[in-house]
């Protein structure tokens, strides 16, 4: 009965930082809808997509019966028959006024609108427009709406496959000027609030993009840019004999395009169809973009197969446009500092960092470093030797700018130079803000840093507050710089406004002067004033600077070093802190003098080896340190202790997200990756109440746990998932963490060629000319086409000639079963030219496809479209372009190469089954459980893996939606073994990959019984073939990272 | 127990379940075996046999424990209700642990049976895992705790003060976790599973 009696109710409150939706839906919104869309036009071909489900609003239309999709086509064709009809009836009768403004208009209404939509159908026939009865994205151009329900708005991508939105005004307007008006004008105003909205990565690579827009003035629609893509092929026979299409040609287009690109949207609509504008648009993008990356792009592909060449290229370089687009978007959200805590301001991550003096120190280095790599690359290697004997003749400075903070703000106010002046945050009647730094005036009056601001004001009642002005401080730093590095080669950076400069090889022969000419300068420039110490070394140096502040020069001749010291306190020397020095005074010593008295080894023992003879050394005035030696950071970081307050999960998951911005953005400012990572957490003592300090962190309890993952890594998603996973391994009450701080280290740097510029990518890394991706070199520009081309010592034009002839001949091929649509003669040029580009690296993927069961006819076109722009694996990304994209989008790159979604994964025996995953499309993959069958039964029935068709026939046999039942059948049934080299096998274990890791997404936050059932039969299984044996060791790993962060433990597994 | 026209769903939902987590931790506490087996009596409840404390202590913290979060479980507040066995000291052995997500936004009736109906699968299950539990020290005791999303405000009602934070120490590793049972149902929706530390736990 002990524990009865022991044990009083207890309740703890904790949470977990548990997001079932986060990793499992990472598929949005729009994308996963897109996917289903093109999916069923694989299957069905373009009566389906007449049927897909953006044009029915009735759930009969989604029935997946190609009969009635047949009857919507002949319905559709019916109804444009008649609209024909009545349109040339009507043209004929009001010829006088009929000029076609709308031609290539063609438009949808959707809803109720004023005027009605007869009516608007009425001036589509008069002005030469179309008008649909029935959406589609093929044929519609524009949605009329006057408003829209909130679920559309929301879903609006997927509502209007990205086309433009418009109110019917547009259309009376353009009527009543008589000439197609601009339609962003007419946008819907629910929209509006879209705009802000960064476009996902998936939307630009599938039919439904808004994204560009925002830029190009219009939608681009990449589906009908694959479309069009599969049309032309006739085209480019005719507008371009074989061979004809030389380089000059592209760049003559290209600059056409540049200024279609300056064009309002009204022209090109009323000069051509706009679908074929848009194509243009979207070649052009890739044109002009991917040039500068070419050399870097190409080397980074010779680790791949030909197969995928094409499409890395395309892709990054279509990354590139994005990027460029969109330089802006990843910035939007500055809002006005308001919220002073997490609890109140959404991006309290970003403003802390922005007002915090510490992070401004912290950062700065690596600005500096950035802005003098070149000057102090040049003797980072002599700091190897740093035990060499100190030159008596040595002589170093070191200058430090008089209260930096205080002084920088203060020159521009001549009124305030002899007034005691503080510099803080914040000036609030609490009074409970730090001081951060004092001018002398105010030091006089016992004002020091650290201080708070109520406290300096009963020591000093005039004291003046005024803010930090980062600004002002990165520009005096600069200046500070350019001065030093100007007088002297030797600087090692302190800080950003203290360094040491060893002036020992120096012309000026004496260091009093340079220093006070150094001086003079940094006052003439800066308008603040500087301290300089002189010594023979750095420690004496700095000890100096302390005597000669403020704006002051000391010069500490080696022979007057012993007297220096010898009544200095031994607080004043660097490195000695209150807890040493606390221990010191324990020990009766106060000056360096008492400190000479103790040998070496006795300081040793009593302050370990390196403390102690720092000590022993310091005391002396020995100081073997030499200037340049620059550390490199071991780890980087950032932490936020301030202001620190949630609510729940939700608080604490935005503001982990926000820190790994944070922190990712430091990582790649610094260039390195981490493999390592610590989750600190500062939690309230329970004894503790609120903290004096404002919003401070108080007594706080430091927590931490780290992980380390096998590939290192500057993502921002890594990031956050590492430490979400991480976080939910506290079991922590939210409410008690007063700070949170993510620490990366094991620091790799981020590879250097693939940062560096092209120019050094010597002849031995070039890929072999035949991997090269010739619709990208076609779009080069030509000096650089002809640079790469002396690369590979001439071969390069005479390979892409051939290349061209070839596909040309593929092309026809493969597409003459489509139908062309009519198109303007004036646009035929562009387009077949995208063509080309486009469909060229389709051919080459279609190719080495030959062994896949889909109807070439269809399979080449639809192949194309996510999986050709997707390097096969995150790998392949050009790392420094991936860098360079807004939050966003490296999100969705990311997002859409699933096999590196978990990095830390990657490892042993799985490694090898995720690099050989073969690709897929995506859109195919996505959603596989949503449906009645779900998507997969079908799938997997038309597969050609056996194993894949005794799956879907054991989901008819009534196993239904549970995958643990489907398994279980499967247990019992006989299948044929399939070899691991066999056909389809890697199909087939990326398909049931798939199919489990989504099963996992969707039942982890509920049924976890149901997955451990499913991984235990899955275990059974792997005795019967190796493809579950590789499902399993890609899936485990998934499901245990699903584990940590839904439950904060992992699925305990029997071992096999 | 008596019912109410005008409750909620969610109060519905939350009377059903507290009344079983009462049974479900007592069949916990018997299956581990902490107190001698004569220390319960034999009942029948959801029509499944299960075990009930005799000592009046027992049932006494056993049922406050789980009353006392009926408020909180009605807001959606319980995150999770475990069952902690502790060894002499502050660290934990095993953990069975409830996970509650009760549907907020359900508003239709609560068909008791079918949820008890769900429940009582859990009675069945739970004994069956006993070879997956381990096999308490001597000296053990153990615990109720209520994992709360978030704190309830201050002073809702004198139950809340009956709670105090627990001082129980967590593992330095993620926990292994074995499911016993799962259910989702509309409004309701329960696992039931264990934790264990890790292989790589520290030990003390």
């Amino acid at each position: 009965m002990s524990a009865n009696s022991d044990s009083k109710s207890k309740r703890s409150f904790k949470s977990m930082s548990s997001n079932p939706s986060s990793s499992g839906n990472n598929s949005g919104d729009g994308k996963s809808s897109s996917k289903k869309r093109k999916t069923a036009q694989k299957t069905l071909g373009m009566a389906w997509g007449a049927n897909s489900r953006a044009s029915s609003n009735s759930a009969s239309r989604n029935s997946p019966f190609a009969d009635f999709g047949s009857y919507m086509a002949v319905k559709n064709q019916k109804l444009h028959e008649q609209f024909d009809a009545a349109a040339s009836s009507s043209s004929h009768s009001a010829s006088t006024s009929g000029k076609s403004i709308f031609r290539g208009v063609s438009i949808f209404v959707d809803g109720y609108t004023v005027p009605s939509n007869q009516e608007l159908r009425g001036y589509m026939l008069k002005y030469g427009g179309c008008f649909e009865n029935y959406f589609s994205r093929h044929r519609v151009t524009h949605i009329i709406c006057s408003n829209l329900p909130d679920s559309k708005i929301k879903n609006l991508r997927a509502f209007s496959g990205g086309l433009p939105v418009v109110k019917p005004a547009w259309l009376l307007d353009s009527v009543v000027a008589n000439k197609l008006l601009s339609w962003i004008p007419y946008q819907l105003d629910q929209l509006g609030t879209e705009k802000d909205n960064q476009s996902k990565l998936s939307t630009f690579f599938t039919p439904k993009k808004d994204g560009v827009s925002e830029s190009a003035e219009f939608l681009v629609d990449g589906q009908q840019i694959f479309e069009n893509d599969n049309q032309s092929p006739s085209r480019v026979d005719s507008s371009f004999p074989e061979d004809n299409a030389s380089l000059e040609q592209t760049d003559r287009f290209r600059e056409e395009l540049d200024d279609h690109s300056q064009l309002n949207i009204n022209k090109p609509i009323s000069e051509e169809p706009a679908c074929s504008v848009e194509s243009s648009y979207e070649v052009k993008g890739v044109e002009l973009n991917d040039s500068p990356d070419l050399d870097e792009k190409n080397s980074d592909l010779k680790h791949k197969s030909s197969t995928f060449q094409a499409s890395v290229s395309l892709s990054s370089s279509s990354l590139s446009i994005h990027n460029s687009t969109n330089p802006s978007s990843s910035r939007t959200k500055l809002a006005p500092n308001q919220g002073h805590s997490t609890l109140v301001d959404p991006n309290f991550v970003e403003n802390y960092f922005k007002s915090s003096r510490l992070h401004f120190i912290g950062t700065w280095r690596n600005r500096y470093r950035k802005r003098f790599s070149s000057l102090s690359n040049g003797y980072r290697c002599k700091s190897s030797s740093l035990n060499t004997a100190v030159n008596e003749n040595n002589s170093i400075i070191h200058i430090d700018m008089d209260c930096f903070f205080v002084a920088v703000v203060t020159r521009n106010y001549p009124e305030l130079l002899d007034k005691p002046v503080a510099v803080c945050h914040s000036d609030n009647p609490r009074g409970t803000a730090e001081i951060s730094s004092a001018n002398y005036p105010a030091r006089d009056h016992g004002v020091k840093a650290g201080m708070f601001v109520k406290d300096a004001k009963t020591r000093c009642p005039q004291l003046v507050i005024v803010p930090y002005d980062f600004g002002a401080y990165e520009k005096v730093a600069d200046q500070f710089y350019d001065i030093l590095h100007k007088h002297c080669q030797k600087v090692q950076a302190v800080s950003c406004d203290e360094a040491f400069l060893d002036v020992s090889e120096s012309e000026v022969g004496d260091p009093q002067l340079l220093a006070s000419v150094i001086r003079k300068e940094i006052f003439d420039t800066t308008g603040c004033t500087a301290s300089a110490g002189i010594a023979g070394n750095m420690l004496m140096a700095r000890l100096a600077t302390k005597t000669a502040k403020p704006d002051g020069l000391c010069y500490i001749p080696p022979e007057k070093v012993d007297t220096y010291l010898s009544e200095l306190p031994v607080k004043a020397l660097p490195g000695i802190g209150h807890i040493l020095e606390d221990k010191l005074k324990k020990k009766q010593i106060k000056t360096c003098a008492h400190l000479r008295a103790i040998s070496k080894e006795s300081l040793q023992k009593d302050f370990g080896m390196k403390t102690g003879e720092m000590l022993w050394n310091y005391s002396r005035g020995i100081d073997n340190r030499l200037v340049g030696l620059i550390q490199e950071s071991k780890s980087i970081g950032a932490e936020v202790n301030w202001g620190v307050r949630f609510r729940n999960r939700n608080d604490t998951r935005h503001f982990l997200e926000n820190l790994c911005k944070e922190v990712a953005l430091r990582l790649q400012g610094c260039g390195v990756q981490g493999r390592s990572f610590t989750l600190k957490i500062k939690k309230k003592r329970g004894d503790a109440g609120e903290p004096v300090k404002y919003m401070g962190c108080g007594d706080c309890e430091n927590l931490s746990h780290s992980i380390t993952i096998p590939m290192a890594t500057d993502d921002a998603d890594v990031l956050k998932r590492l430490a979400t996973q991480l976080f939910g391994y506290f079991h922590i009450d939210v409410e008690d963490i007063r700070g949170v701080g993510l620490q990366v280290s094991k620091l790799e740097g981020a590879d250097d060629s693939k940062l560096g510029s092209s120019v050094d990518t010597g002849a031995a890394s070039l890929p072999p000319l035949e991997d090269l991706d010739v619709a990208v070199i076609e779009s080069l520009p030509p000096e650089v086409v002809s640079e790469i081309n002396d690369m590979y010592g001439g071969k390069l034009l005479g390979f892409i000639s051939e290349n061209r002839r070839k596909t040309a001949d593929t092309n026809l091929d493969a597409i003459s079963s489509r139908s062309g649509e009519d198109l303007d003669a004036s646009v035929e040029e562009t387009e077949s030219f995208s063509a080309v580009h486009l469909v060229e690296s389709n051919t080459i993927a279609a190719d080495n496809e030959s062994g896949e069961v889909a109807p070439p006819s269809v399979a080449v076109p639809t192949s194309f479209s996510l999986k050709n722009l997707m390097p096969s694996s995150l790998s392949q990304v050009d790392r420094s372009v991936l860098q360079q994209l807004p939050e966003e989008l490296r999100k969705d790159i990311i997002e859409l190469l699933p096999q590196h979604r978990e990095p830390e994964f990657v490892k042993g025996s799985s490694s090898n089954v995720i690099n050989e995953e073969p690709e897929f499309e995506s859109s195919e993959l996505k959603d596989l459980w949503i449906g009645n069958p779900p998507k997969w039964v079908e799938k997997f029935k038309n597969s050609t893996c056996s194993i894949l068709n005794t799956f879907a026939k054991m989901y008819h046999y009534g196993c239904g939606g549970c995958l643990s039942s489907l398994l279980q059948r499967m247990v019992s049934e006989i299948f044929p073994p399939i070899d691991a080299g066999a056909d389809g096998f890697h199909d087939a274990v990326s398909w049931l990959c798939e199919l489990f890791k989504q099963y996992i997404d969707l039942k982890i936050a509920t049924d976890m019984e149901e997955i451990y059932c499913c991984i235990r039969l899955l275990r059974r299984l792997c005795g019967r073939s190796d493809i579950f044996i590789q499902v399993n060791n890609v899936i485990l790993p998934h499901l245990q990272r699903l584990m940590g962060e839904e439950y904060g433990g992992t699925l305990s597994i029997p071992p096999l | 127990m008596d019912r109410k026209e005008n409750r909620t769903p969610q109060a519905e939902i939350a009377r059903i379940l507290v009344e079983f987590l009462e049974v479900a931790v007592t069949s916990v506490v018997f299956l581990k075996g902490v107190y001698p087996n004569g220390a319960f009596e034999r009942r029948r409840y959801m029509n499944v046999v299960v075990h009930k404390a005799r000592h009046p202590q027992l049932n006494e913290y056993i049922h406050s424990a789980v009353y006392g979060l009926l408020p909180f479980i009605c807001k959606g507040l319980v995150d999770r209700v475990a069952v902690i066995f502790f060894d002499g000291g502050d660290v934990a052995i095993e953990r069975f642990v409830f996970k509650i997500n009760v549907n907020e936004s359900y508003s239709s009736k609560v068909e008791q049976s079918q949820l008890e109906f769900s429940l009582r699968s859990f009675l069945i299950k739970l004994p069956v895992s006993e070879p997956l539990t381990k096999v308490l020290p001597r000296n053990c005791r153990w615990e109720i705790t209520g994992y709360f999303r978030c704190l309830p405000e201050g002073s809702t009602s004198k139950d809340a003060e009956m709670w105090v934070p627990t001082d129980a120490k967590h593992w330095q590793q993620p926990p292994q976790i074995t499911p016993i049972k799962s259910m989702s149902s509309e409004p309701l929706g329960l696992q039931l599973y264990l934790e264990q530390p890790s292989l790589s736990e520290p030990k003390n």
